[in-house]
């Protein structure tokens, strides 16, 4: 399958990334390409021009500043995985970015371009002559919705394993602007809108991912469930992250909406508790209704509700224990 | 519009004139007529495109042919340096990790990257490594056993 | 048997194994000629239609572009495997059948340029109902697909033996389940792919296929082209998998054969990944209904058969599939009564095909699970169940089938001791379970319009080995197998002999690598072949030395009288001296094998011998069933298979071991989801067949039973590996959680849905 034809930049600062990024017309960022790549050789993706942004120095680090972890967008998955700090301190983060595709696919993909991937649907992630049978979805300009016929609502997915774990980990991004970088929670970063799932403007890009000294003494996990141990999305992915001195919980999911969800209710109900058996189970049931997933892949949704609950107290029971999966 | 490009494979230097949105593969063996590097599936999800970029394994599939530009690309072709077997296609070869041989170049392409990680690989990691490249034929478990004895130390360098 | 063998039965590489890890090996799309244009086919988009209109006009203008065709421009000419089986058009005509029909092709001079120009061919389709399962395609007034098919059912059989009503009329129970096996893809690594080159001067194709049967595609294309047979040359280059999916002619040979010629360049078409999964082949879903009476001791009495095939939009090996998968319900087990009914039925929907197993795995998931239900109604252990039910080699069979070598029993104890099914069955604890299955195959079949199969063997002057063979090596290792058998017989090693093959050119006849028979008969022409090189050399070679012919044997390059190791010649002094006694050379030898069978199925005559000889099996899988997430774990399986003897036991266990993952995949992790015609999973990403994490650990035994008709007693090992895996699994988690699936693939999902209910004790 042939990639459609664009123009091709690889400018050297951020500056340069930013104007090509906002020059009208619709130019897209270039990273790992793992996800980009494919969308446009099934030409749900066509943008007129790629910025390929791995020539921009400067962007590819792990390092604290002030207690804080801040990593660079261009920082491999792999790399990140295999980091011994952030191994230790916040193995949410490097288990989700082991788990992310396979092995291939961390040695190229970015930490940014994880967490910025394009939503996905059975309908949408299909080749130009497959998706001809129904006709183009709301998510490619069309007017239907293939799995809900509304006209309004796309109900595309966000799948990223790596986002889940940055939000439970309380993360922040810096994005660079027209104007200089502005920073922003992470959770900011997602419209929950299948149609544009970026709350981006136009020409602004991910710099760097900032994940507070707060929790770097916590304990935290990220467990994906999918159908095979690798090369796939998640089925539902979920990321813990908790302090049991300061009986603090933050949970966070992913497949299950238009963008990673913090659990709030959950966290509700977790926060200044101790943990007992009956409370990690209320907390799987309160799980299931945090999201409403649509079946925008092969798995139901009442499925994906069970697997939110499980996922989570099983979650909650190890790494309360110490001991992660 | 098409340019001209340098590309640093297997040591060699080649010089092709390329458009933005060829991919690595299809300039191996469209262009270059390096036709060990296989094409599975063309969507980044078998593993058979494996490439070494800089000592790493990447899907050349999903990568632009630009991409490839100031880098040390090894394909199958370049493996081994010397007239023999690499250690790694003769272990393949002896263990029978090899049936129809279209996964094989994917498949060592990726055993090499493993075998150029810092650490002593061991079975799971090999097994969790090379999970990105299918085979149908195999049930994986000869490549294992010819990975394995390939990473054997047997006082050379692989 | 004879004496000691010094190349059968070694684990020995395969003969091409270096330029297979070399990437020197030389597939379908790594062959290229100066001048190629590049083709790509138009699929229909709609599941069932009639073709109005198409308009090529915008298509051609494409710079670049070289040729378009449709159905409207190639001869009236359907293809199939048997002529009442032909129901298929290389590009369609009139009529659309399913999502992802064929419809139109291009060629232009890139990649690029084919696909962009196949995006503008305008197709009006006038939209028909469509019917997706094949329990309402046989009903009153479902849409017909194709004309003149009553009910949609283009194949039927029902095969009586025995008395079956009376039979259950003395049972002590008759039970009655229905069981549901899915669509897989076999998803061979390597897509189709096919180059073409036409000669207009001597009016000759020749065709670089990745095909599992050239002499099918030979025929097929000389058919639709309509060109005599020996105008169409096939060669198959190295194949990257077939499983069976590579067995049928497709639009992709056809194309490139039209293209070539309308030209004058060579053309070659590859598939995507996508096409693989839509418009190839798949294994036919099929519904099974079991009846099976049992005495009270579970000996077998009869048993009562009804199963739906769904066949998709077209026939494909519809006939053969039906057939085996009604023959094979006779065996392992005595079934001294029997009555099947079987369907073939026709759904807007991907073509069912041959597919490792070809409709006995379907049978065998039902057959094998029921047993262990009764099994467990009865209070009699399933190994024990199996066993006491199991044929022996010599006794008489209700089809006529003549087995002449049968471990069943053997594979079925060998597996159950090596999964510890003693301590383990029933006594583990919630969540882990060992399950048994068992099942057999008919090896060397040829059956399939009267093919035999064909070898010559060539001696040089150099000394150098050279055999032609018409058998085609897809991966698992049939070039070596038969450099190995020939190896043998001339007392060399393997090396020394080099192989030709699958070039209908150059290569004798062959039946193609289906129904597991190239070992049989490939390598009995081979074998016969060789020992017609032996006969003329010794005959030499015991003039000079003042023995007779017979007073010989050959290992390792030397001719040596017997009993007396000492006193005889070099093979290369052999061949110098019968140079220089005025032989002619090369020395040829020369063979055809044909399986001695009355060929009783494809056209379903009389009853008869099925197939040369039988293969048979079992697998005993312990599996791992998460109580909270539904997940089930292959923790392990082992797999005994009696194959005859193993002429290469490396080479068979790789079939061994490949099998179960295969089954694996089969049994929990594949399936074709098809929603309104369209298959919803159309990649490797989503049609997630098993990885290297996914792999259980995997036992292999290899059973010898040394059948008589077999080279060197062998028999089948590549297909018969994949008939019980998934009974064998299913059966498992019946004993980690009490639980009976009758449908595959088990997927955590449904787990989870059982367990909740309570599940079943």
């Amino acid at each position: 399958m042939r990639l459609p034809k664009f123009s091709y930049f690889e400018p050297v600062s951020l500056e340069e990334a930013v104007s090509l990024l906002s020059q009208g017309g619709s130019a897209k960022i270039l990273a790992g390409g793992t996800d980009l790549l494919v969308n446009m050789k099934h030409k749900i993706e066509v943008p007129s021009a790629l910025v390929n942004i791995k020539k921009i120095e400067g962007l590819d680090y792990i390092r604290t500043h002030q207690g804080a972890v801040h990593i660079g967008v261009l920082t491999t998955l792999k790399k990140i995985s295999q980091d011994p700090f952030l191994q230790e301190k916040i193995p949410a983060l490097t288990q989700a970015a082991a788990s992310v595709g396979s092995y291939h696919h961390q040695c190229m993909g970015t930490l940014g371009g994880n967490i910025c991937q394009q939503n996905r649907c059975k309908f949408y992630n299909q080749s130009e002559w497959w998706r001809s049978t129904n006709g183009p979805c709301l998510k490619v300009g069309g007017k239907v919705c293939h799995v809900v016929a509304k006209q309004e609502n796309c109900f595309s997915s966000y799948c990223g394993d790596v986002a889940p774990a940055l939000l439970a980990l309380e993360s922040r991004v810096v994005v660079q602007t027209k104007n200089g970088t502005k920073d922003m929670a992470l959770e900011n970063l997602f419209s929950g809108k299948g149609l544009a799932p970026l709350a981006l403007q136009s020409g602004e890009l991910l710099k760097e991912i900032v994940i507070p000294e707060a929790v770097l003494n916590g304990r935290s996990s990220y467990a994906k469930f999918a159908n095979r141990e690798s090369i796939d999305f998640p089925i539902v992915g979920m990321a813990l992250w908790l302090s049991p001195e300061k009986k603090e919980y933050r949970a966070a999911f992913t497949a299950v909406d238009r963008r990673p969800l913090r659990a709030t209710s959950v966290e509700n109900l977790l926060n200044q508790k101790d943990l007992t058996e009956d409370l990690i189970e209320e907390a799987g049931s309160l799980a299931a209704k945090e999201a409403q997933p649509v079946k925008t892949s092969l798995y139901s949704s009442a499925f994906k509700k069970k697997m939110m609950g499980i996922l989570l107290r099983r979650a909650l029971k190890e790494t309360e224990r110490g001991t992660q999966s | 519009m098409k340019k001209v490009i340098e590309l640093s494979i297997n040591g060699d230097l080649y010089e092709v004139l390329v458009s933005p949105n060829q991919t690595l593969l299809e300039v191996l063996r469209d262009q270059l007529g390096l036709m060990g590097t296989k094409r599975g599936c063309d969507l980044g999800a078998c593993g058979a495109c494996t490439v070494l970029i800089n000592g790493e394994a990447y899907l050349s599939c999903i990568m632009l042919a630009l991409d490839g530009v100031g880098k040390e690309i090894q394909t199958i072709e370049g493996l081994n340096q010397t007239k023999d077997l690499h250690p790694l296609q003769k272990a393949f070869v002896e263990v029978g990790g090899i049936q129809c041989g279209f996964c094989t170049p994917g498949m060592i392409m990726t055993a090499q990257a493993i075998l150029n990680e810092p650490e002593k690989p061991t079975e799971d990691g090999i097994k969790r490594k090379m999970a990105g490249n299918l085979c149908r034929c195999t049930g994986y478990k000869k490549i294992v056993s010819a990975v394995m004895s390939a990473a054997e130390p047997a006082g050379e360098e692989v | 048997m004879e004496h000691e063998l010094n190349v059968v039965g070694k684990r020995l590489p395969l003969h091409d194994g270096v330029p297979k890890a070399r990437g020197t090996a030389q597939f379908t799309d790594d062959i290229t000629f100066p001048g190629m244009l590049f083709g790509k086919i138009l699929r229909s988009p709609v599941p069932h239609a009639r073709i109005i209109h198409i308009d090529i006009e915008k298509a051609k203008k494409v710079k670049g572009v070289k040729g378009v065709v449709t159905g409207q421009d190639i001869p009236d000419r359907q293809y199939g495997i048997v002529p009442k089986a032909r129901d298929e058009y290389a590009l369609a005509k009139g009529k659309v059948r399913y999502i992802g029909d064929d419809v139109a092709a291009v060629c232009a001079i890139d990649q690029e340029i084919a696909e962009e120009a196949v995006s503008l061919i305008k197709v009006d389709y006038e939209e028909l109902p469509a019917v997706y399962d094949p329990l309402d395609s046989i009903k009153e007034g479902a849409p017909v697909i194709h004309e003149g098919v009553q009910n949609n059912t283009s194949m039927s059989i029902r095969k009586e033996f025995g008395d079956v009503e009376k039979a259950f009329a003395e049972s002590d129970f008759v039970y009655e389940d229905t069981f549901y096996s899915q669509a897989v893809n076999h998803a061979p690594l390597e897509p189709h792919a096919a180059v073409a080159q036409y000669d207009p001067l001597r009016g000759d194709f020749t065709v670089y296929s990745s095909t599992q049967i050239p002499y099918f595609l030979r025929r097929n294309l000389s058919s639709t082209l309509m060109v005599p047979e020996n105008k169409v040359r096939i060669i198959k280059p190295k194949v990257g998998g077939g499983f069976g999916q590579k067995i049928d002619m497709f639009a992709k040979d056809f194309c490139a054969a039209w293209f070539a010629r309308e030209t004058g360049k060579p053309v070659k078409f590859v598939y995507e990944r996508e096409e693989l999964f839509i418009s190839t082949r798949q294994r036919h879903p099929m519904y099974i209904t079991v009846r099976t009476g049992v005495k009270k001791d579970g000996t077998i009495l009869a048993q009562q058969f009804k199963a739906y095939a769904d066949g998709g939009a077209y026939n494909s090996t519809a006939p053969t599939m039906i057939a085996l998968s009604c023959y094979f319900l006779m065996i392992p087990y005595r079934v001294p009564n029997l009555i099947y009914e079987g369907h073939h039925v026709y759904t807007n929907k991907p073509v069912g095909g041959a597919m490792r197993g070809h409709g006995i795995p379907q049978a065998r998931f039902a057959v094998e699970r029921q047993l262990d239900m009764i099994a467990g109604r009865i209070g009699v252990d399933p190994v024990e169940l199996r066993v006491k039910n199991s044929i022996q080699a010599g006794e008489p069979h209700p089809a006529k089938f003549i087995i002449n070598t049968c471990g069943f029993e053997d594979c079925v104890k060998q597996a159950a001791e090596a999964i510890g099914w003693k301590e383990k069955r029933g006594k583990l604890p919630r969540g882990r379970g060992v399950g048994i299955a068992g099942a057999s195959f008919p090896s060397g079949v040829s059956n399939m319009s009267h093919i035999s199969s064909g070898s010559v063997v060539q001696v040089g002057q150099d000394g150098a080995i050279n055999v032609l063979s018409g058998a085609a090596d897809i991966g698992q290792g049939a070039e070596t197998v038969i450099a190995q058998i020939v190896a043998e017989v001339l007392g060399v090693p393997l090396d020394d002999v080099r192989i030709t093959a699958a070039d209908t050119g150059t290569c004798p006849l062959d039946p193609g690598t289906f129904g597991s028979g190239v070992t049989v008969r490939a390598g009995n022409a081979a074998r016969l072949a060789a020992q017609e090189v032996r006969k003329k050399l010794f005959k030499f070679v015991a003039k000079q030395l003042g023995v007779e012919r017979d007073d010989l044997a050959a290992k390792e390059r030397f001719i040596y009288v017997k009993g007396n190791p000492e006193k005889g010649m070099s093979f290369k002094d052999a061949i110098k001296g019968y140079q220089y006694d005025n032989q002619p050379m090369p020395i040829v030898g020369r063979a055809s094998w044909f399986a001695p069978s009355t060929e009783p199925t494809t056209l379903f005559k009389e009853d008869g011998n099925f197939a040369p000889n039988y293969s048979f099996m079992a697998q005993a899988a312990e599996v791992d069933v998460d109580l909270e997430t539904g997940q089930i774990k292959l923790l392990k399986m082992v797999t005994a298979h009696d194959c005859g003897r193993a002429i290469n036991p490396m080479l068979v266990e790789g079939q061994l071991e490949g099998s179960v993952v295969g089954g694996m995949g089969q049994a929990l992790y594949e399936n074709i989801i098809v929603e309104n015609g369209q298959v919803m999973n159309p990649s490797f990403l989503d049609y997630g067949f098993p990885t290297f994490l996914e792999m259980p650990e995997i036992g292999a035994i290899e059973v010898e039973t040394d059948d008589p008709i077999g080279p060197f007693g062998a028999k089948e090992a590549g297909e018969g590996t994949q008939l019980s895996p998934a009974p064998a699994i299913v059966n498992a988690i019946y004993d980690a959680i009490g639980v009976d699936f009758k449908e595959l693939p088990v997927t955590p999902e449904q787990i989870l849905e059982v367990l909740e209910k309570g599940g079943k004790n």
